[in-house]
């Protein structure tokens, strides 16, 4: 980089040497001293001449657009629907369909449905029937005062059921 | 896009249509009037109770001795089976009484006519079981039994068969011991004996008494 003295030496008015252009771009002092000199140099300095893209413009310009050609492909690929409009409500379709089929054939099989027996609710009623219901042993007892124990049974399913009366109303000589 | 659209609308009017058709089916209710010619009215209401739905109804005419009962037709069909099958003749029955004598001793001994029972006994540490008595009563529904047993004797009355519980109820059933030419009352009592079910009813006057007596009953078809 040249020195402040010799810029000052080789300045004129419409030097556009490179090496003196480049010395004001990083020296203040030397920069008002040019400007005073020759006004113009500041825009000569600013590079006018390097912004001229290698290959000319008009390359530079092809390049530019090719790229925003580019740019805008690409764009439009990433932004497109997925999935297009007929094949979106097939989608919808085919959902509506399962849920449907999965209501009917819920309701077919439940129960619940008053009127409506399926064979398998047919076959819960006939279960629910076969289950009995129990009725106390000893209905009533003549004696208020007595206490009755069920004895639990040992075995399951036992056909033995024991059940205990006792009651201080009862004969001593049982 | 016009043929989906078509499809779409095609299958929410069928599934409008199937919801449609499930709400109404069987929601229409059947009244009837049931009179009972065996067996009383409010005993047959507790048998069809369970068999009627949550829209249905039933009320009882004494008088009549009937019911009448409104629900789903299908309903109806099911509780006019069911009271037919109820509303049968008297059944002849059966029941075996053992009266047994059961004690606590140092000594186990025990009846050779009481070896299925003393098993089960043994569990309250009775291990001394002697016959008191035992008999084989038929008769049908409604009707009075008596049984004279070794210094018992016991009348009732054969209740009416519940199907709901196969069970048959042994009305007033009273139970008398014998001194002499006397009879004292032991105890009186209902049961509900299941059918084929064999029941112990053990009768002393605390917990803790080593002596007990013993009704083994078996009520059968």
């Amino acid at each position: 980089m040249m020195s402040c003295d010799t810029f000052r030496s080789r300045f004129r008015a419409g030097n556009d040497e490179p090496a003196v252009l480049e010395h004001i771009r990083t020296c203040d002092r030397c920069l008002d001293y040019a400007a005073a000199v020759d006004p113009d140099v500041m825009f000569r300095a600013l590079g006018g001449e390097e912004l001229i893209p290698a290959g000319g413009v008009d390359a530079f310009v092809g390049e530019v657009m090719q790229q925003v050609r580019v740019r805008s492909a690409e764009t439009r690929v990433g932004v497109a629907p997925v999935v297009s409009w007929p094949r979106r409500l097939a989608i919808a379709a085919t959902l509506v369909a399962g849920v449907t089929g999965a209501m009917l054939f819920n309701r077919w099989d439940a129960p619940s449905r008053p009127g409506v027996r399926t064979p398998s609710a047919m076959h819960a009623q006939a279960r629910r029937s076969a289950i009995l219901a129990t009725k106390p042993i000893i209905e009533t007892y003549e004696s208020e005062k007595a206490t009755f124990v069920d004895v639990p049974s040992e075995e399951a399913g036992d056909d033995v059921k024991i059940v205990m009366i006792f009651d201080e109303n009862l004969p001593a000589d049982l | 896009m016009k043929r989906f659209a078509t499809y779409l609308m095609v299958v929410l009017f069928v599934s409008a249509s199937a919801f449609a058709d499930a709400a109404d089916v069987g929601r229409s209710l059947k009244v009837q009037t049931f009179q009972l010619k065996h067996k009383q009215a409010d005993v047959a209401a507790g048998v069809i109770k369970p068999l009627m739905s949550a829209d249905g109804s039933m009320s009882i005419q004494p008088a009549a001795n009937s019911l009448v009962v409104t629900d789903l037709a299908e309903n109806v069909k099911k509780i006019a089976a069911a009271l037919a099958q109820f509303d049968a003749p008297p059944q002849p029955l059966q029941l075996s009484i053992r009266l047994v004598a059961a004690s606590r001793g140092d000594a186990g001994r025990i009846d050779s006519a009481l070896s299925d029972v003393a098993p089960k006994l043994a569990l309250l540490r009775y291990n001394v079981l002697e016959s008191a008595g035992s008999a084989q009563v038929t008769g049908r529904e409604g009707e009075a039994g008596l049984v004279d047993l070794t210094g018992y004797r016991a009348d009732f009355r054969f209740g009416e068969y519940d199907p709901a519980s196969d069970s048959v109820k042994l009305s007033d059933f009273k139970l008398l011991k014998l001194d002499g030419d006397q009879l004292t009352p032991v105890l009186k009592t209902t049961l509900n004996l299941r059918l084929g079910q064999t029941v112990i009813i053990g009768a002393t006057r605390q917990p803790g008494s080593q002596r007990a007596l013993m009704i083994v009953v078996t009520a059968r078809r």
